[in-house]
């Protein structure tokens, strides 16, 4: 068991050894209000002091992965809207990035374009939910109701870019399925402008808030050794210390254009790669995609968003390639097998919640059982892409 | 580092454990699998490789693959339009495989590692003890493809429950019609009717009682309920 | 083109005896609506039987259980944040707990290692108790329907449902017309449960929109 502050009492005693009692083994989930979905995590506590955390998932399987080899390369679309449902658009975006890289296909400007714009006009959407959600389980309930309102107008956004509310569908191979309405490049700068208002906003709400700063800084500590080990990316990668981004040390699309920073954790309230720093991290990735967004909605070109050499049943060329993309929650990776036909013979998807929910059982023992919810809610993991 | 550098670096290092380099759309190479965790502990360390991310593993079938690149593999089963298991004769052969898609941050290049091992024995090295996220990828592969991971902490099922039957992403995986009195098939939606006043359902929907519930919380094995004290 | 038009129009005003306040649960009066079921003309005096006090008082506090499984779990979430506020229909009381609530919202894919933990949540409920299936997965397998090996074709093969709600996600507007169709049988008023013929008939020809 692990050495962890958070073994102290109030007064800098060791709770663990003046109340000293029996292992109680104890379930949280599937069905709980702080474990963001169906994960179950069987917790062995001592008192307050957890000594072993199980995380039990496929609570969520949906055999997505079966289903992608019995339809063909276009419609596996829809199913990958469904991993992770609050960033629909960036699961698209990886996958088609993937196909698109095995037929050697080029996407149009204005595609490449309009795809970055909605890609990080969701990450702000799911970003938005992770604080949200956090400030939730940390007993914050009033930043929840702001967050949706911002979420809301991204979400009129896309309404009327693609039709759908939630979940899109938006992408497709070789480009996009239609053309931006009019007015899309005003509707986006709109919400830029009112957005990049309103963050200062959430930290007046939330982010320096001392309460707060008390549940979540120096808690669930996740140092960069144990990140790498355990294959961690995205903001839990970030908030340990390294600015690494697939957006920019392994860049796809037409994201090496963008001029953009990568926030990364440095302990300002604690230690490097707690739970304040990774929240942290999300909260200035919002101002990144404002960014990119500007940058993208000024040189949106004219033109088509569809490759035009493209047949309607695509046969991709027998071959395997891993590609990975930058999602909100981390890489999103497609190692995607293929015979030479119209269907995929294996995909897999290697999706972030998965790998950044195993730390979970790393660092869960030694820490205090309201600790372990404030992790699990900074790591910020979606059921949908874990058990897929 | 280049891939083929490396994939020279590990045959001179291993001989004949590293046979084949394979050029496509991702470079590697094909590895035995019983020495995959020497490898894989010799790409993380060596300085010149530094591979500390497994950034991938995946599990597959390769039965009924069409290798002449036409695209005519073998379809699977799934179930019909009324949701009845649809039912086949073929009996699956053809090898099962892993792929490793290893990164590394400190040179900033990229290699893939692949294992093919034969259906009857399929038994791989496993790497969790060189990468720690590898614990539940092999974990997922043994649940899906049914990999046996030789030395694995704790191999298990992780995303279907410990009684499943059969391994569902094998080519010739037929599909389940019910799993501990829970149905999975459809109904016979023939029968239903369907007219002003609305749809009519058949006779068919299950009571609560149908459905058998898991004994006690299910508790990994070893691990014992304290016999006193108290108990929340 | 005139013609179809002027028909349209017809088809979208509401008939005589409608009654707007009918469709909006807030509007209603205490002593119309128990005089309403206890089927009185005469709303100086209520007489009715304790039953139907009991079902008034229901379906105005539904207490859903917080129970998310899927994308729609996103959806019902919205539905009681900020722009919806599913408390205005006083159904916005999500209990942590199935033994204080009343309403089990299945919203998303039930897979099977889910059905018997779900199954054991609807026996935890007091009675009386309400299912609502929301969305095509719970409804009836949705986009799973054909390879998912691991997903029950419909929810209401393990519990009894009230109102099906569909949608991939349904929207949280609908979310909310579900609750007051359930509300509407709780009520007892079960052919309210279908929607007007003239709301039918104007879906119907809402003209489709060019892209």
């Amino acid at each position: 068991m692990s050495e962890t502050a958070a073994g102290r009492g109030w007064g800098g005693q060791d709770v663990r050894r003046e109340l000293h009692s029996e292992l109680l083994e104890i379930n949280m989930g599937p069905q709980h209000p702080a474990t963001h979905g169906v994960l179950r995590l069987l917790v062995r506590t001592d008192g307050e002091i957890v000594h072993g955390v199980t995380a039990h998932i496929g609570y969520l399987h949906r055999c997505a992965e079966k289903i992608a080899e019995g339809c063909d390369w276009r419609q596996w679309m829809v199913y990958t809207d469904r991993f992770d449902y609050l960033a629909p658009i960036n699961m698209n975006f990886g996958y088609a990035v993937a196909v698109e890289r095995m037929l050697g296909v080029q996407v149009p400007e204005r595609a490449e374009h309009i795809r970055i714009i909605c890609a990080e006009l969701q990450r702000i959407a799911s970003h938005l939910i992770a604080i949200g959600t956090f400030g939730l389980d940390m007993g914050a309930w009033t930043p929840l109701l702001y967050c949706f309102r911002e979420r809301e107008e991204i979400l009129n956004i896309l309404e009327r870019l693609t039709g759908g509310r939630m979940l899109y569908n938006y992408f497709d191979i070789g480009g996009l399925r239609f053309d931006a309405y009019d007015g899309f490049e005003r509707d986006v700068l709109a919400f830029v402008n009112i957005m990049e208002q309103k963050i200062p906003e959430y930290d007046t709400l939330l982010s320096y808030n001392k309460i707060f700063i008390e549940r979540t800084a120096d808690v669930g500590v996740i140092d960069l050794a144990t990140c790498l080990a355990y294959g961690c990316t995205g903001p839990v990668l970030r908030g340990a210390g390294v600015p690494f981004d697939c957006r920019k040390d392994d860049p796809y699309s037409i994201y090496d254009r963008f001029e953009f920073d990568i926030p990364y954790g440095e302990g300002e309230q604690g230690t490097v790669g707690d739970c304040w720093d990774r929240y942290m991290v999300r909260m200035r990735e919002m101002y990144e995609s404002c960014r990119i967004i500007r940058q993208a909605v000024d040189a949106l070109p004219g033109g088509p968003v569809k490759a035009e050499d493209l047949k309607k049943l695509v046969k991709v060329p027998q071959g395997s390639l891993y590609t990975r993309t930058e999602s909100s929650k981390g890489e999103i990776g497609y190692h995607v097998f293929a015979d030479g036909g119209s269907k995929p013979f294996r995909t897999k998807v290697r999706s972030p919640s998965f790998s950044n929910l195993h730390v979970i059982e790393k660092v869960g023992p030694g820490m205090m059982l309201s600790d372990l919810v404030a992790t699990v809610g900074s790591l910020d993991i979606v059921l949908g892409e874990i058990d897929r | 580092m280049e891939a083929t550098a490396i994939h020279a670096l590990l045959q001179s290092r291993f001989g004949d454990a590293v046979s084949d380099y394979v050029d496509g759309f991702e470079k590697g190479s094909l590895v035995a699998a019983g020495r995959v965790a020497e490898i894989a502990a010799f790409l993380r360390d060596d300085p010149a490789l530094g591979f500390e991310s497994l950034m991938c593993l995946t599990g597959l079938d390769w039965d009924g693959y069409d290798a002449s690149g036409k695209g005519k593999s073998v379809d699977i089963l799934g179930y019909d339009e009324l949701g009845r298991p649809q039912a086949s004769d073929r009996v699956g052969d053809g090898d099962l495989g892993v792929a490793y898609a290893l990164y590394s941050h400190r040179h900033g290049h990229k290699h893939a590692l692949f294992v093919r091992v034969p259906r009857a024995a399929p038994e791989v090295a496993s790497t969790a003890a060189v990468w720690p996220t590898a614990a539940w990828h092999e974990r997922e592969a043994w649940d899906l493809v049914g990999i046996r991971f030789a030395g694995h902490p704790d191999l298990k099922r992780i995303l279907l429950d410990e009684d499943w039957e059969g391994h569902p992403l094998r080519k010739d995986y037929v599909m389940p019609g019910a799993w501990q009195g829970v149905p999975l098939d459809g109904r016979d939606y023939a029968a239903c009717k369907w007219d002003e006043s609305g749809v009519t359902l058949p006779d068919d929907v299950k009571r609560p009682d149908d459905v058998k519930q898991p004994e006690g919380s299910q508790r990994p094995e070893g691990s014992q309920r304290p016999e006193s004290g108290n108990q929340g | 083109m005139t013609q179809d038009r002027n028909d349209y129009v017809e088809s979208v005003i509401p008939p005589a005896g409608y009654d707007p306040r009918r469709e909006q649960c807030l509007d209603f009066h205490l002593a119309e609506d128990l005089a309403a079921m206890a089927g009185a003309d005469d709303k100086n005096f209520i007489l009715t039987t304790v039953d139907n006090l009991f079902d008034w008082a229901r379906l105005s506090s539904v207490w859903p259980v917080t129970f998310g499984l899927a994308c729609c779990a996103i959806e019902m979430m919205a539905a009681s944040a900020t722009r919806y506020d599913i408390d205005r229909f006083g159904a916005g009381a999500f209990r942590a707990t199935p033994r204080q609530a009343d309403l089990m919202i299945v919203s998303g894919t039930v897979t099977a290692k889910m059905a018997t933990r779900l199954v054991r949540i609807y026996e935890q409920m007091p009675e009386p108790k309400w299912v609502v299936a929301m969305g095509s997965c719970a409804i009836g397998g949705g986009p799973y329907f054909k390879y998912g090996y691991h997903v029950v074709k419909g929810v209401d093969f393990i519990v009894p449902v009230d109102v099906y709600i569909p949608g991939c996600p349904p929207r949280p507007e609908v979310l909310l017309d579900g609750l007051m169709r359930l509300q509407d049988k709780i009520r007892g008023r079960r052919d309210d449960a279908k929607p007007p013929k003239w709301v039918a008939d104007y879906a119907r020809k809402i003209p489709y929109v060019k892209r």
